[in-house]
């Protein structure tokens, strides 16, 4: 009986270790919002993760940030069945794979869950509302121009190294690059079928490198998903081929400020990741107060919105971080967006890449009046 | 009482397993009694174990010869997309029922096929387990890859969604399935011949050839079963999920380890429960459970899990010890008295 | 030359020779730029982490043991040196390198005693640590990249033994490759000519004669796991140093690579069997296949298949020789 005791104890002191803090946490008041990531534990969703939680706290609902710690899709799913017979309010989902999703969606609505997708799309008749980023079309498409003036030629080869070969939302960008890249500069011509890289830095280092032997003429390279960014160009760096290799890829701003310095990698691509959790959330709660979808309306917490298709919440264009070096000439993306809830820490290092883009101007002598005021302010809010 | 006691003595594994099981539900009961004590969650939790649990029988079989699968994920799903693309044909379109039957049929047989593969390699050729199925891990994965380019393969026949979701009297198909295949499985490991031949081989592979037993036979046969398992757990994952693709269940395969291990099978092979696997599977699946309903950080979880796994075994271990001891000191005076 | 050819056949890690002589035949028929020292250089430089924790895991796999858990260790240790570096440029390198080798080694350490202690089986403890160290660092970390390594850790990771000229550029040994060659030199003296590396190879052969004859066994499993640690601390340095940031999601699934690693090179994971060189063609033949199948423009929907086969047919080939021998020496004794 002893033992049992002690196994009890242990068992008992390992459960009160970990339920301690919701034990707290018991007020019922509040919508409860779930907002579930493709996996927990990357910078990327661990940024939309505190603008989530940042407007949960803004706007007094509870956010419940939990997900998956691999990109499985067996376990979002199994995760998501839990949140529903817990009873929450809404459900926000960014799924691994959208096929996977349906019935448990399907489930959610039937439970009277308010269910949105963010990040990547969900079958559209399953949700209420969906958040992207900026449609996945044109983000592809975007990549691609940037790829060419980049690259300053339409006569290329060209390769894509990817975060994962099944990974849905980058295996779209990429159908619509190429597809775009077909179509408009039929003179490229892509080497091979995109390079897996696990997303790892490290693979991604070394997978570039052995590309760029094989491809010796590969003259600007698409990396999809956030380790992309430094790991390719870490690689081009130490080949010594900053000037004669084009790199656009998916990066947090945070992480590649080095290897954007000296035009390792070109430009960096992506949203505000803290904007689309917090952007999410405001539109969670809006349909839970009993709104209807509409393009142009108020979001409490955000401003006015801009919604596609009836269910499509628009987060605005991307963000691009242009490395001096890269001969982008100008970075009309960035200044479009509308960042009225960015924290000062994303202005004051937005007004960096401004900044840098603005020397890089005056270099060439080519800056337009209205870059230079713009660039000109943003220097005052880094001061 | 005396059953109880009975019990005790004869499956002592079991029965530690079973209080832990109980009293992790009833803790988490006494937490939250409204939400996962609910009709709803219990459900739910039904729905989720089976896959997870043919997944833990598919890795067991191979511990038990001291073996090991780490093949089970990437081979059931391999399966599961060459059946996918059948379901899209017209003719399965056309013939629901029929359609199904002939998918359900064609996982189950490329399964099995796929543990021929790991059968004749480990069994006829003499590799380790581990590196063989390490190697085929990376085969299957690959030639899902090609197949699918990455995608996943969807629309399949509403009868076929149907195993995954529907219920009988309120009980989930996929917990009938599991129970089916539970009991099948108790059959031939601990009653059958062939059982009995894979514990032999488990303690002993040479001495088991040399009393007469076609171990290489019984090898084959034993990855079979196991691609029979992960085909099953397969086709629960495909129709639960109405789509097939390579990483499906990625988690499962160390989740599955865990649980053969904290169910009492021996890694180095010969001893284990049928009945051990599966209460590791549902003390697993009620931690998992109980603490996404709180919504604590998974990764916490992941850390409950690892803990639980080192301090049972360490128990059984300290357990084992002091039972050692009281028996040596009985005999010891056991001896002396009739001295 | 007669001599080594002959040496070298009689070897029992002549199937994995072949395999690297007709892949990389292969390789360079499609491409030539695969045999050039700037590649080799480059690919010795990249596959340097997994070498090095190679080397730590090979005694854990003659010990008849194994170590799971070294992909979270790896991951514990890049992060800790990481924090202790990022900022802080005044630390003394050689301190830094000495502590993060040391928490590997502290991790081994708790392997090992629970291993020894409580009888928990490797694997299995192993499996438990993995995952409990994984969580706690991603908990900690929320898998936040550490970057603004100090100046001198990057230049240490950029630096070149010698300068020969390859394909155009000067190339030399690299930091990482000069550590990956240590630790597989450490650990050839190691198992070679210390009383403990031959314990080592008496637990894998034969546990209870290993204790009979004397040896400490619990004390050598110890050891072995404190070893593995220690390598698996230099390996994260060697790693970070690579591409100067932290990632600490990068090393999800490295045991696996280290194990395939060091038994494509001959050791056995029922123990007893396996040795430095050995692990040193491992490496390279991993190495190999991954770089090859990319240089060879192998389409990369067919990498993993081409990987698996790989694998499969070198452990196979291995297996099918080692049998014949035996098979012939049989017929010797009968004969004679």
């Amino acid at each position: 009986m002893n033992k049992k005791r002690w196994i009890s104890v242990v068992v008992a002191a390992a459960l009160c270790a970990g339920s301690f803090p919701t034990a707290v946490m018991a007020a019922e008041d509040p919508y409860k919002i779930v907002v579930m990531p493709k996996l927990t534990s990357i910078p990327y969703f661990q940024q939309t993760g505190e603008g989530a939680e940042e407007a949960g706290k803004d706007l007094g609902v509870e956010v419940i940030y939990n997900g998956p710690t691999t990109a499985d899709a067996a376990q979002q799913v199994t995760m998501i069945e839990d949140y529903i017979s817990q009873g929450v309010d809404a459900i926000c989902v960014a799924p691994n794979d959208p096929a996977a999703m349906q019935s448990v969606l399907q489930r959610a609505r039937d439970a009277g869950i308010v269910v949105l997708d963010w990040d990547t799309q969900a079958d559209p008749s399953l949700v209420d509302a969906s958040i992207h980023n900026i449609d996945d079309k044109t983000f592809g498409e975007h990549m691609m121009q940037l790829l060419v003036e980049c690259m300053g030629t339409e006569e290329a080869e060209y390769a894509i190294v990817t975060g994962g070969l099944s990974a849905e939302n980058l295996n779209t960008w990429i159908e619509y690059a190429t597809a775009y890249a077909e179509e408009n500069y039929p003179d490229l011509t892509l080497v091979a079928d995109p390079y897996p890289t696990d997303e790892k830095q490290d693979v991604a280092y070394s997978t570039t490198q052995d590309l760029l032997r094989a491809y010796p003429d590969v003259k600007g390279i698409l990396g999809f998903s956030t380790p992309t960014g430094p790991g390719c160009g870490l690689a081009i760096r130490d080949l010594g081929l900053q000037d004669e290799v084009s790199l656009v890829a998916n990066a947090v701003e945070d992480d590649v400020q080095d290897v954007l310095s000296d035009g390792a990698l070109d430009v960096g691509c992506l949203w505000s990741c803290h904007d689309l959790g917090y952007l999410t959330v405001c539109v969670a709660k809006s349909l839970l107060d009993g709104n209807t979808l509409e393009d142009g309306m108020e979001v409490e917490g955000w401003g006015e919105i801009e919604v596609q298709d009836e269910k499509a919440v628009i987060l605005g264009p991307p963000e691009d971080y242009i490395s001096p070096e890269s001969g982008v000439e100008s970075d009309v993306a960035a200044e479009e967006t509308e960042d009225t809830d960015a924290a000062a820490s994303e202005e004051a290092a937005e007004a960096e890449t401004a900044d840098d883009t603005a020397e890089a101007e005056d270099a060439e002598a080519a800056d337009t009046a209205e870059e230079a005021t713009d660039a000109e302010e943003a220097e005052e809010t880094a001061e | 009482m005396k059953i109880l006691k009975d019990i005790r003595s004869k499956y002592p594994n079991e029965f530690v397993l079973f209080g832990i099981f109980v009293f992790l539900f009833v803790v988490m009961s006494i937490l939250s009694p409204d939400k996962f004590l609910s009709i709803t969650n219990l459900q739910t939790m039904l729905f989720q174990m089976p896959e997870f649990g043919l997944m833990a029988l598919a890795m067991m079989i191979a511990v038990l010869t001291g073996g090991m699968n780490l093949s089970i994920i990437t081979g059931s799903t391999l399966a599961t997309i060459i059946a996918g693309f059948f379901m899209r044909t017209e003719f399965v379109q056309n013939n629901p029922a029929l359609g199904t039957l002939l998918a359900v049929l064609m996982t189950i047989f490329i399964a099995c096929m796929t543990g021929v593969l790991n059968g004749a390699i480990v069994a006829y050729i003499g590799v380790a387990p581990m590196l063989v199925t390490l190697g085929t891990k990376t085969l299957f994965e690959g030639l899902g890859l090609q197949f699918t380019k990455g995608s996943s393969v969807s629309g399949f026949p509403e009868l076929f969604n149907k195993i995954g979701s529907g219920t009988l009297f309120g009980i989930p198909y996929t917990l009938i399935i599991l129970i089916i295949f539970t009991v099948l499985s108790y059959f031939l490991f601990e009653r059958s011949k062939w059982g009995m031949e894979v514990y032999m081989i488990g303690c002993n592979e040479t001495a088991t050839r040399f009393s007469g037993v076609n171990t290489k036979a019984t090898l084959l046969k034993v990855y079979i079963y196991s691609g029979l398992m992960y085909g099953i757990a397969g086709i629960l994952i495909a129709s639960r999920y109405c789509s097939a693709k390579t990483d499906y269940g990625s988690s499962y395969l160390m989740q599955a380890l865990t649980a053969v291990v904290l169910g009492g099978t021996s890694i180095a092979g010969g001893s284990g429960t049928v009945a051990g696997t599966i209460l590791a599977v549902m003390i697993i699946q009620t931690v998992s459970t109980g603490f996404n309903i709180y919504g604590i950080n998974r990764n916490i979880v992941n850390i409950i899990t690892g803990v639980i796994l080192i301090v049972v075994l360490a128990i059984r271990y300290l357990t084992q010890v002091v039972i050692d001891r009281k028996k040596i000191r009985e005999r010891v005076s056991q001896s002396r008295k009739t001295a | 030359m007669q001599k080594i050819i002959e040496k070298i056949t009689k070897k029992k890690e002549l199937g994995v020779f072949l395999m690297i002589i007709i892949l990389s035949a292969l390789i360079t028929m499609v491409n030539s730029s695969f045999l050039t020292l700037d590649n080799i250089f480059d690919f010795l430089r990249s596959n340097a982490t997994i070498g090095i924790m190679a080397f730590g895991m090979l005694p854990v796999l003659i010990s008849g043991g194994i170590d799971l858990s070294c992909s979270s260790v790896i991951s514990l240790c890049a992060v800790v040196a990481g924090y202790m570096m990022a900022g802080n440029s005044g630390m003394n390198p050689v301190l830094v390198v000495c502590l993060i080798m040391l928490l590997g080694g502290f991790m081994g350490l708790i392997n090992g005693v629970i291993i020894t202690k409580l009888k928990i089986p490797p694997i299995v403890t192993t499996l438990g640590t993995q995952t409990i160290i994984l969580a706690g660092v991603l908990l900690y970390t929320n898998g936040m990249w550490i970057s603004g390594l100090p100046q001198w850790f990057i230049d240490f990771g950029k630096f070149q033994l010698g300068s020969i000229e390859s394909a155009g550029k000067l190339t030399g040994l690299s930091t990482q490759a000069i550590l990956m060659f240590a630790a597989a030199f450490v650990t050839w003296l190691m198992l070679k000519y210390t009383l403990v590396g031959r314990g080592i190879y008496a637990i894998g052969g034969n546990r209870r004669s290993a204790m009979r004859i004397g040896y400490n066994v619990d004390r050598i499993e110890i050891f072995i796991y404190v070893y593995a640690g220690l390598m698996t601390g230099l390996a994260a340095i060697a790693n970070i140093s690579i591409v100067g940031q932290v990632d600490p999601n990068t090393y999800l699934n490295y045991e696996m690579d280290v194990i395939s690693v060091v038994v494509l090179g001959g050791a056995s994971v029922m123990g007893g069997v396996g040795n430095v060189f050995g692990t040193v063609l491992g490496v390279i033949l991993m190495a190999v296949i991954k770089n090859g199948l990319v240089l060879a423009r192998v389409p990369t929907y067919w990498q993993k298949v081409v990987m698996g086969l790989i694998i499969l047919i070198t452990i196979s080939a291995d297996v099918i020789n080692r049998k014949r021998e035996q098979a012939k020496l049989v017929r010797v004794d009968v004969e004679e």
